[in-house]
């Protein structure tokens, strides 16, 4: 820990004293606009094109790795990730693209490895109770996806393709048109790869034999990643209206067909030629939005609506060459989605706003074949709809420029259970105009609902599962500081302390299967730190830097399940208390090398916090760096890149049994042709 | 500059510890008597172990496999048996059976090639049967060369429904009971390696044993609420293997879960979960109304019984993610030691 601490002073360090030799008048703040009377007391994370941009190989869960304080579980390379804030779990963090709320009804999470980062054109991340504003049951935050108009005038072409280890290709093609009224762009990406990486895997020997079958050696074998082959494609369509009288009208739609075998454990000793573990998902995602703004109003509606097949499929070859099916399971999801909502200032002290959502679920789980005692068949699985409904009503004032004060009432509905008032105050103030110091505080209470497997899954499934709830309240000051073309340093740190109870866990049960309870609560509570700045510290040379560190501790205060039970008091399994990232750039003339770096300390395995020989993760750091050439002519800009992943070729592991790449290699080409 | 090149070496100096490859020397006394726990662990984690237990002494070793191997033992340790001075661990999800030294607990050889193993049967030195989940194959295997020799296929099931479990012998007859979604007990020829007779119970039929008179007992879990499979009041059930026939039927509350039944080392009591502990005389013609012992406020997911002594071990997985506790009691149902092991502690093993 003291390393990271050490890290993150040099990095302040290495800013801070750099400004000052160059005798930058900290007092020269120019950069800095008003502050949005909607973010009163928001802690946010933004994450910039620069960031969502970075690669086309890149997913949403492979940026907040390297850009964000939030936790990343992955389970490997394009396999499960998901994330977490503050010390809580996936399922505690709603996810909304352009809106509509794309978190599984099924499992509640989301899978960060299938978003693209490059299809994603503002993300932002609101922490705890800032969450509020947007959604409810982000017990640990949001994460708000959206697509913007690209704003050209013309048609518009940009290419990128890209060529990595393992046999690893990326295709991203972009067709824009736009003119004073109508934007469209049309963006589609191909990636695929063997992803056959090969690491030494610590997990298991190889045996040999002599004659009589006596062991006489074994070793640890150097072994490629087994069945982890992936086919990726995606195709957004964007179209805008806008009447150029305050009327806009939009139309995103975003199609998924993934085929992605699942990787074996680094414990398996099958041979991957007789199984095939594969999971199909073909995914379409529609919104259609109305803005109707004003000088002291505005309205928006939208529409929209999710389909999602999903295909799990585990096969194996009984020796007569068949593949034949061990697990058949089979999901369909359909979602209809609208919201409507709607802001009203009076005069720029006032702003009132009411939203309200409704998302309908229509799902059908059909998880197992079976032959019935008497002899026919019958498929395992549930088929059920739920209404959820989120309403919000809010009012932010604003007296002067230096205090904010914002109260939100959130309702929601799930089925039949209506829940409690969801309240987040919010109050912010500056400080200190010399450096824009601004403290903030909130406070909210939380709830969030089982998912539709938590409740109705065969078998398991329990329906008299309670809602989650929490508490959670944050104190925290900023500052920005900077010259325009010169200079730019901004910071945060935050505090947080937030108190889950009803925690849903599956445990197994004496039937075989896994059921879920309400079993724990949980006490998380920590620090975020956050720091960004960049420097022109010569004749077109620019260095940025953002940083981040936060401390988790994320405890189980839950009573014990048995006299037995020395999970309390502990940090909860996978989640970390410490983690840091770095992400640094230096410009110059086109050339753009990048240095990326995370931290992630200790993960515990165990609920006991037990350290065992069988049950360890260690502390990780993964670098990663690039190197980029802009080249512009008159017909057309050119980009050359070159992208070093796990560069100290760094042996690791996210989770158990999970393997990962060692260095790897990217190369990317991109053409954007001048009309 | 020179800042930046400092920051960047500061960086590069980090990596993730591990430390591989150190293997442990046990030697305990063959003669020694021991109790092997099969720990589960989590599934699809990889993270199951080896605890071994010396009653005599009251010592507890975990890790076992780890430590005298340098390797994990894999995902799901679903069994153990042991036959010719060595323990044969069943790997589930690993997909292996491993031989191990009884003394060193050092590997002497493995089994690969299976489905979704669950429990191993010794026929002869060269022959035992390997039964599965999500295969109907009950697997035939040559011990001594490692090899899989041959299969049983089970009648009126696909891989997908496929389970066969544990498995009992009386002269050349094998018994079988089928649990996922079945509800039969199959008897094979072990002489042919065909099934010469079955036999339906309730639903879903979770363990087996033989008492001292060579009668089969199994109960049953009765399904669950949904299930179109069906969803029954599970039963204990006593059955004569040489007619195929039930001689004795003992039901439960529908959505009881009972399940493990055991004997002690003489077959004349039999034990079993449903939420308490429960023990019960092979000639008894009533359930008894109480418990041995009462649970602990816990679901119990093991059970054995001392076959010198009659001390009855259980075990407690907890939250099923830390170390499980196992609880030794007398047959008079005194606490006499208590210990924790690895995640999950499912199977026991005699040495």
């Amino acid at each position: 820990m003291k390393r990271v601490i050490a890290i993150i002073a040099l990095l302040f360090a290495v800013v801070t004293t750099t400004a000052q030799e160059r005798h930058y008048d900290i007092d020269a703040i120019d950069i800095l606009g008003q502050r949005s009377i909607k973010e009163i007391g928001i802690q946010h994370t933004k994450l910039d094109s620069l960031v969502l941009k970075e690669n086309i190989s890149l997913s949403m869960a492979d940026v907040l790795a390297f850009n964000s304080s939030i936790f990343v579980k992955s389970y490997g390379r394009a396999t499960l990730s998901t994330v977490a804030f503050r010390g809580t779990s996936p399922s505690h963090t709603q996810v909304t693209w352009n809106g509509m709320r794309i978190n599984s009804p099924m499992l509640g999470m989301t899978d960060f490895s299938m978003i693209p980062s490059y299809f994603v054109d503002d993300a932002s991340l609101l922490h705890g109770t800032s969450s509020v504003n947007e959604a409810g049951g982000g017990l640990g935050g949001v994460v708000k996806l959206s697509t913007e108009a690209a704003d050209n005038r013309g048609f518009g072409l940009q290419y990128i393709q890209g060529i990595g280890s393992f046999r690893t290709f990326d295709e991203f093609l972009r067709l824009t048109y736009g003119n004073d009224h109508w934007q469209t762009s049309t963006r589609v990406s191909i990636s695929t790869s063997a992803n056959d990486f090969r690491y030494t895997n610590r997990d298991k020997k190889i045996n040999i034999y002599d004659e009589d079958m006596n062991i006489v050696d074994q070793y640890y074998p150097m072994e490629r990643n087994k069945s982890g082959s992936y086919r990726d494609i995606h195709l957004l369509q964007e179209v805008y209206y806008n009447t150029g009288y305050g009327d806009r009208i939009g139309l995103n739609a975003w199609y998924i067909n993934s085929n992605r075998e699942l990787p074996m454990l680094t414990t398996d000793y099958a041979e991957d030629a007789e199984y095939d573990n594969r999971q199909r998902e073909q995914t379409l995602r529609a919104v259609v939005s109305w803005d109707h703004l004003r000088s002291q109003w505005k309205l928006s509606a939208n529409g929209g609506y999710i389909h999602t097949s999903m295909a799990y499929d585990y096969l194996r070859d009984p020796g007569n060459g068949t593949m034949t099916p061990m697990t058949r399971s089979r999901s369909k999801i359909n979602t209809l989605y609208g919201r409507a909502e709607g802001e009203y200032y009076i005069g720029s002290k006032w702003l009132f706003t009411a939203s309200l959502s409704a998302h309908q679920h229509f799902v059908e789980s059909r998880d197992k074949n079976i032959i019935l005692q008497e002899g026919n068949k019958a498929i395992v699985g549930y088929d059920q709809a739920r209404v959820e409904l989120s309403g919000a009503v809010s009012a932010k004032w604003r007296p002067t420029d230096r205090f904010g004060l914002s109260l939100v009432l959130r309702e929601e509905l799930f089925g039949t259970e209506l829940s409690p008032i969801i309240p987040a105050l919010f109050i912010d103030g500056v400080v200190s105009k010399r450096g824009n110091v601004i403290a903030k505080a909130s406070i909210s209470r939380n709830y969030r609902y089982p998912t539709l497997n938590d409740l109705y899954f065969l078998p398991g499934g329990n329906p008299d599962l309670r809602s989650e709830s929490g508490w959670t309240y944050d104190v925290g000051a900023s500052f920005a500081v900077g010259r325009k073309g010169q200079y730019s340093l901004s910071g945060s740190a935050t505090w947080f302390d937030s108190y889950i109870s009803d925690w849903i866990l599956w445990l197994p049960t004496t039937k075989g299967f896994f059921s879920p309870r309400n079993i724990k609560d949980v006490h998380a509570y920590g620090i975020e730190l956050k720091a960004d700045g960049s420097l022109q510290f010569a004749r077109e040379w620019e260095l940025g830097l953002a940083a981040t560190l936060s401390w988790t501790p994320s405890l189980n205060t839950g009573e014990p399940l048995t006299e037995a039970d020395r999970s309390m008091g502990k940090q909860l399994p996978y989640v970390p208390e410490y983690t840091a990232t770095i992400n640094g750039r230096l410009m110059w003339r086109g050339w753009t090398f990048q240095y990326k770096w995370c931290y992630y300390s200790e993960r515990y395995t165990m609920s006991s916090n037990d350290y065992t020989l069988t049950g360890k993760l260690p502390v990780y750091f993964m670098s990663n760096i690039s190197l980029e050439k802009s080249l512009s002519f008159s017909w057309a800009d050119l980009m050359l890149k070159g992208a070093i992943n796990n560069l100290f070729d760094e042996e690791y592991m996210s989770v158990l049994s999970r393997p990962m790449p060692g260095i790897n290699f990217e190369i990317f080409i991109g053409i954007t042709p001048k009309w | 500059m020179r800042r930046l090149l400092l920051l960047f070496a500061i960086l590069a100096v980090g990596c993730m510890e591990w430390d591989y490859g150190l293997e442990e020397d046990f030697n305990f006394e063959a003669s020694e008597r021991g109790l092997f726990i099969c720990n589960e662990g989590n599934f699809q984690y990889g993270n199951a172990t080896l605890s071994y237990y010396n009653p005599d002494t009251r010592t507890i070793e975990n890790e076992v496999f780890y430590r005298a191997n340098a390797m994990k033992l894999g995902d799901v340790a679903q069994s153990m048996t042991i036959y010719d001075n060595r323990g044969w661990i069943v790997v589930n999800n690993s997909h292996v059976i491993f031989a191990i030294d009884l003394d060193t607990f050092r590997e002497v050889g493995r089994i690969t090639g299976l489905t979704s193993p669950r429990y191993i049967h010794f026929i002869s030195d060269e022959k035992a049967y390997v039964t599965q989940i999500w295969d109907n194959r009950i697997f035939i295997v040559n011990p001594k060369r490692y090899e899989i020799t041959g299969y049983i296929d089970v009648p009126r099931m696909t891989m997908e429904q496929g389970s066969t479990e544990q498995m009992v012998q009386k002269g050349k007859y094998l018994y079988v009971n089928c649990w996922s979604y079945q509800n039969r007990i199959l008897k094979i020829d072990t002489e042919t390696d065909t099934i010469v007779a079955e036999l339906e119970v309730g639903i879903q039929p979770t363990s087996l044993a033989m008492d001292c008179n060579g009668k089969l007992w199994t109960v049953t879990d009765g399904g669950y609420d949904g299930s179109p499979y069906g969803y029954e009041r599970p039963a204990l059930y006593r059955i004569d293997p040489e007619t195929m026939t039930i001689e004795a039927m003992f039901e439960f509350k529908r959505g009881d879960a009972p399940s493990e039944v055991q004997l002690n080392g003489l077959g004349d009591t039999i034990y079993w979960i449903n939420d308490d502990i429960w023990a019960m005389d092979v000639t008894a013609t009533n359930v008894p109304v109480r418990p041995f012992l009462d649970s602990r406020g816990t679901i119990y997911y093991g059970l054995t019984v001392d076959p010198v002594n009659e001390d009855v071990y259980i075990a407690d997985a907890i939250d099923y993610t830390q170390p499980g506790k196992v609880y030794r009691y007398t047959k008079q149902g005194e606490l006499v030691d208590e210990f924790y092991v690895g995640i999950i502690p499912g199977a026991f093993c005699w040495k």
